[in-house]
């Protein structure tokens, strides 16, 4: 197997850890029919219908223009302490206008020793990307950032 | 009243500019050489210097070792909130802005205005041996210790004797120059081995802290592929610059030639470099050496701080005065070697505390050429001249590039490929650089390849769906039009043959265009087109592409011209905008 087709199967790995991951959180938003989820429903489903409140804690580094839609690379860092009172539970990351939403799940503990995770996710066309964080509390943080997908070709 | 030279060559010209709407010419015949020669080499190069340390700067000179004509745009169209601010602004406005006097050398080169008549008076513009007396006289007059030649970029591709020599030329054209550092966007376009094999050659190093390794499998994954910066000593100030290269390579020219390498602005990590430099390093100031366009570098200096100056390039802007962002100082020099621009800084207490920048027109006829720079061009080009040198027809109107939607040389380029490949539509790419053939002028093949000449020129004939043109044009509109110009890519809009259509700048991404006809009748969406294209990446989304009819885009505008012998292409363009009145428009949009 080729280096790129490796990636590209790893990205679809990715995808699918997505959906599995925390079934009982799924339930609700679980996709009908084909893999089509929405934004808002994605976010029910990993929120429960809780408040999310916009953070500048939640450090979300993506491209202004990506290189490639299919594999754009997106990094979270969220600023917190990873003590058992006090840590990062999950990044959630989220594409609005993907047919489904939902990109990657990553549920972590104080053992990570940091609220951080960088991935590559596919995007449809030219949307925001979104983190939204769970923290032990309960509470959600998120940021977003706008990524354009073009054919581009000037110069 | 006291008239100095440059008084009395304004007074004189705009008489001169009268004479060309039906008045007494004073330009013509004899007398009026005599006149522009009163003009003269100090002039040109007259500058009140400040503390003790210069940098030059050039940027976009896309290959042009000899002087040539380049007309600026005549129509230079942008978002709403960005018409009339310095980066989308020509024309009359131009001249409003800057206090330019039409017919003055300044206005023949910082504007398209009665081009034709002032190019007959002052002649062709830039040439390496034109340059380098310049950067001679500043060295001298400052000590060569005290000078730094920096380059923006777009350096290494646009002519004949560029292509043809894989850049090599070009790079020993920068070494006898003397340039001293430099960024990159074209350049990439030669391949990874290449620029690694030229950068081997150049004397100046080659510095971008915004490219890095992409391959999640390589060593060196996410490491950087040159160094981000360097520290110079002059004028007794250490200088930190650092290098950003066009931060969207990788989707404005084909992806295999940087295959592995990933290019953004990466304004996070450029803040990192500034505290850096000034912290651990301590810099006395700090330069950003920048391809990432005019409009680009003002949204970044309201984004990094700490940055002195940013010598930027990629969008071909003259820009007679400097751009202030916050406390960052915003340079820009031309293009096509039109102008070396001369910065020189005052520095005390680790600190810049006075600057004043000129850009230098390198006007040919006033600049006696260096000997030495006669003989390099002479020696690239020898092999070439025979192929180079030939006429292959001649042009009733005035040939150019540049303008948002339409220029002439476009549409002769149009012509030829739809004579050639019998297409519906063809697209040509809105790129800034190119040259410009005056009315009455033979047109040769070097005219042809400095509108063309690039590592992937071939002509590519396939099929789209009517909706996927429409799309496609919408695309490339947003990557034009975009109120946020860092979502702007810098280049004008894909020129069409064989279709027109209207514009609304203004209106939302996707619902700019309408009243698009193809062949003289609306698109109709679920049609299948043929369609033609070059310099970009249209024919990736086609189907059904003729393999066989792939011809370099040079070769099929030179038989074309050789066929048709006298060229006449109509001024007028196939684009009409909806909410614009002019093509170049003052701030708020306005037309006077």
């Amino acid at each position: 197997m080729e280096r790129r087709n490796f990636i590209k199967s790893m990205c679809a790995v990715t995808a699918v850890a997505a959906v599995v991951t925390p079934s009982a959180l799924l339930a609700k938003g679980a996709p009908k029919g084909g893999n089509v989820l929405s934004y808002d429903a994605a976010v029910a489903a990993i929120t429960g219908g809780k408040a999310v409140t916009d953070s500048s804690k939640v450090k979300l580094t993506v491209p202004e223009i990506a290189e490639n839609g299919a594999v754009v690379p997106v990094k979270v860092n969220v600023e917190s302490p990873m003590t058992d009172a006090n840590y990062v539970k999950a990044i959630h990351v989220l594409g609005t206008k993907n047919g489904n939403a939902r990109c990657a799940d990553v549920m972590l503990t104080p053992l990570n020793g940091k609220g951080y995770f960088a991935t590559r996710i596919k995007l449809g066309g030219t949307q925001d990307v979104v983190a939204l964080v769970e923290m032990s509390d309960g509470s959600f943080l998120r940021a977003a950032k706008p990524v354009k997908v073009t054919i581009g070709g000037c110069g | 009243m006291e008239i100095d030279r440059r008084d009395f060559l304004q007074i004189a010209a705009s008489l001169g500019l009268l004479g060309a709407v039906g008045g007494t010419n004073l330009f013509a015949g004899e007398g009026a050489k005599e006149r522009i020669k009163k003009l003269s080499f100090s002039d040109v190069v007259a500058f009140e210097p400040k503390g003790k340390a210069t940098i030059l700067h050039i940027c976009d000179l896309h290959a042009h070792l000899k002087p040539l004509y380049w007309r600026e745009p005549s129509t230079l169209i942008s978002a709403k909130n960005l018409v009339g601010t310095p980066g989308f602004i020509c024309g009359e406005a131009f001249q409003k802005h800057y206090g330019i006097k039409p017919g003055t050398l300044d206005a023949y080169f910082d504007t398209h205005n009665d081009f034709t008549e002032l190019a007959k008076k002052f002649g062709k513009m830039g040439g390496i041996a034109h340059m380098k007396p310049i950067i001679d006289h500043v060295e001298k007059e400052r000590g060569k210790e005290n000078v730094l030649l920096l380059d923006s970029g777009d350096t290494w591709q646009g002519t004949a004797v560029a292509l043809k020599t894989r850049g090599e030329a070009i790079v020993d054209a920068q070494n006898y120059l003397g340039v001293d550092v430099m960024v990159g966007h074209w350049e990439f376009t030669y391949g990874k081995e290449r620029v690694h094999e030229l950068i081997g050659k150049m004397d100046a190093e080659f510095i971008s802290q915004n490219v890095i390794d992409n391959d999640p499998f390589s060593d060196d994954f996410e490491e950087l592929i040159f160094p981000p910066y360097s520290i110079k000593e002059i004028g007794g100030a250490k200088i930190g610059i650092i290098g950003q290269s066009f931060p969207f390579t990788s989707t404005a020219n084909p992806k295999k030639f940087t295959e592995g390498w990933s290019f953004a602005l990466r304004h996070e990590s450029l803040q990192e470099y500034v505290n850096m430099l000034r912290k651990e390093k301590k810099v006395d100031c700090i330069v950003v050496l920048s391809h990432d366009g005019f409009s680009v570098d003002q949204e970044l200096a309201k984004k990094v701080k700490g940055v002195d100056f940013i010598l930027s390039g990629h969008t071909h802007d003259p820009s007679p005065e400097p751009i202030i962002v916050n406390d960052t100082v915003i340079l820009i020099s031309g293009s096509h070697g039109k102008y070396v621009g001369r910065l020189d800084i005052d520095i005390k207490d680790k600190k810049v505390v006075d600057y004043n920048f000129k850009l230098i027109p390198v006007a040919s006829n006033l600049i006696p050429a260096d000997k030495a720079g006669v003989d390099l061009v002479e020696k690239w080009y020898k092999p070439y001249n025979k192929e180079l040198n030939e006429v292959l027809g001649t042009t009733k109107g005035l040939l150019y590039k540049r303008d948002t939607f339409y220029s002439t040389f476009d549409a002769l380029i149009g012509q030829a490929i739809e004579a050639e490949m019998k297409s519906d539509i063809n697209f040509n790419p809105g790129y800034r650089w190119g040259t410009t053939v005056l009315p009455g002028g033979d047109i040769l093949k070097d005219n042809v390849y400095e509108m063309t000449a690039i590592t992937y020129p071939e002509v590519y004939t396939f099929d789209l769906k009517g909706e996927v043109i429409f799309k496609l044009m919408e695309d490339i509109a947003d990557n034009v039009f975009n109120a946020n110009p860092l979502l702007q890519q810098g280049g004008d809009m894909s020129r069409i043959t064989g279709a027109s259509y209207s514009i609304k700048i203004s209106a939302p991404s996707g619902k700019r265009i309408s009243d698009f006809m193809i062949g003289g009748k609306p698109i109709d969406m679920k049609k299948t087109y043929r369609v033609s294209s070059w310099g970009g990446n249209l024919q990736n989304v086609g189907e059904n592409l003729d393999e066989k009819a792939i011809r370099p885009v040079y070769e099929v505008v030179s038989d074309y011209i050789r066929k048709k012998k006298v060229i006449d292409i109509p001024l007028e363009s196939n684009v009409k905008i909806l909410d614009m009145d002019c093509g170049c428009p003052t701030k708020g949009a306005t037309c006077s």
